[in-house]
């Protein structure tokens, strides 16, 4: 799955070491994406604010931040990204709070599937790809559309 | 009018049930304490798997790309091995702690290594408050043993444990230390919360009186701490308290038990 010869990219935040280092492993065996991996939410949210990405997974309970206080920092930074929220603390409001205040993509809870994060993981990278071209394809239509307007007024101008 | 034995028999029911809360209350926290090592383990054991079966693949087809990708699965099943032995020890910790508690029933004494105790109960709460609140265990690993019984010393450090981390708004520490005398442990644990307003010192012991919210005290915790302590072991439990700076609270207990 690469649009424009690009590695889709996949942040992965957890404050557990050893969470990274499992969904690491996996993705790295199952997929080609470039995975972004941190145990410090202040770094993960350094990182979105800067670069392109296509999907972040996140944890719920961090310390220094929320998973939600990130993916809301996540969906200002990047809308068209897509944003899991993968958390041990299976509290109903926490579920609630992320579906409404992030646009969440998917709630996942640990202990995990390997097999319905990537689903989640692949969904989340293509609708990220999908809204990405669609932006483009609006400025494009948006940029053609001046164009035309340009040289409707300057034949009017001609004409007239 | 109800006689002694019914009040007594309603005094370990109101025990009991306290304990239940405040092991309740801590669920979620003990929860995602375990869920995040077994959901290590489970992706681990996969991840190792799939490699098993390329590794055999490599084997079968030796060339130079192969045998650099065999060694690349190889050490992948190396580290997941090592964060499975972590994730492991994780949940043994956790279970630890709570198997402690499940002897609070047991009327027998027992001579417990005390730094054990606190480490456990230590494990119990980390879920629930670890993300806003450091505990430091600084008891030391060599005090000696103490005659006590273990569920329900537990069960005592552990509200004065939570009680310490509530009184912390947002972030901070709970430190745990203690000291051994000629016949005698002090243990001080120290929050760095709100504090204790002069008002209400006299009134933290008594059964019933809460300062926290509804649905996060019974009004229990400090009152059955002191019947633990003071009653059933003959020891003392005090606190030292600054509003804005914290408190300390600080519990005696002898070596040994008297003999009736």
């Amino acid at each position: 799955m690469e649009s424009n010869g690009e590695k889709p990219t996949v942040v992965l935040v957890d404050d557990e070491e050893m969470v990274i280092t499992s969904v690491r492993a996996y993705l790295a065996l199952e997929t080609d994406y470039r995975v972004e991996g941190f145990t410090d939410p202040e770094a993960a949210a350094g990182f979105i604010r800067q670069q392109k990405y296509d999907v972040i997974v996140s944890d719920y309970l961090m310390p220094k931040m929320t998973g939600i206080q990130l993916l809301r920092l996540a969906k200002d930074a990047a809308p068209e990204a897509s944003r899991i929220l993968l958390t041990g603390h299976a509290d109903k409001q926490s579920a609630i709070d992320a579906i409404n205040d992030v646009a969440l993509f998917q709630y996942i809870e640990k202990p995990w599937d390997n097999t319905q994060l990537l689903l989640a993981i692949q969904g989340g990278i293509e609708r990220a790809r999908l809204l990405r071209d669609l932006r483009d394809r609006m400025a494009e239509l948006a940029s053609a559309n001046d164009s035309l307007k340009d040289v409707h007024r300057r034949l009017i101008k001609a004409f007239l | 009018m109800p006689d002694h034995e019914d009040i007594d028999v309603l005094r370990r029911q109101l025990a009991e049930e306290h304990k239940m809360a405040s092991l309740g209350r801590l669920l979620a926290g003990i929860v995602h304490e375990i869920n995040t090592p077994i959901g290590s383990i489970f992706s681990n054991n996969q991840v190792v798997l799939r490699s098993l079966e390329m590794l055999k693949n490599d084997l079968e087809h030796l060339t130079d790309e192969t045998v650099a990708h065999a060694r690349a699965l190889v050490s992948t099943c190396h580290s997941l091995a090592e964060v499975d032995k972590i994730a492991c020890e994780r949940i043994g910790n956790v279970i630890r702690g709570l198997k402690s508690f499940a002897r609070a029933d047991s009327d027998e004494l027992h001579g417990v290594d005390l730094f054990e105790q606190v480490s456990g109960t230590l494990k119990l709460v980390q879920g629930e408050y670890g993300r806003r609140i450091v505990f430091e265990n600084l008891a030391p690993p060599d005090l000696p043993r103490i005659e006590c019984y273990p569920g329900k010393l537990n069960q005592a450090l552990l509200n004065i444990i939570v009680n310490a981390a509530q009184a912390i708004e947002d972030t901070g520490k709970v430190t745990i230390s203690a000291s051994a005398g000629a016949d005698c442990i002090e243990i001080r644990i120290h929050d760095t919360g709100k504090g204790i307003p002069e008002s209400v010192r006299d009134k933290i012991f008594q059964s019933g009186y809460t300062s926290k919210p509804a649905g996060q005290g019974t009004g229990l915790g400090l009152t059955l701490s002191k019947r633990i302590i003071v009653d059933l072991h003959g020891g003392e439990l005090d606190f030292e308290s600054r509003p804005g700076e914290g408190t300390t609270f600080k519990i005696q207990l002898p070596l040994q038990q008297k003999r009736p």
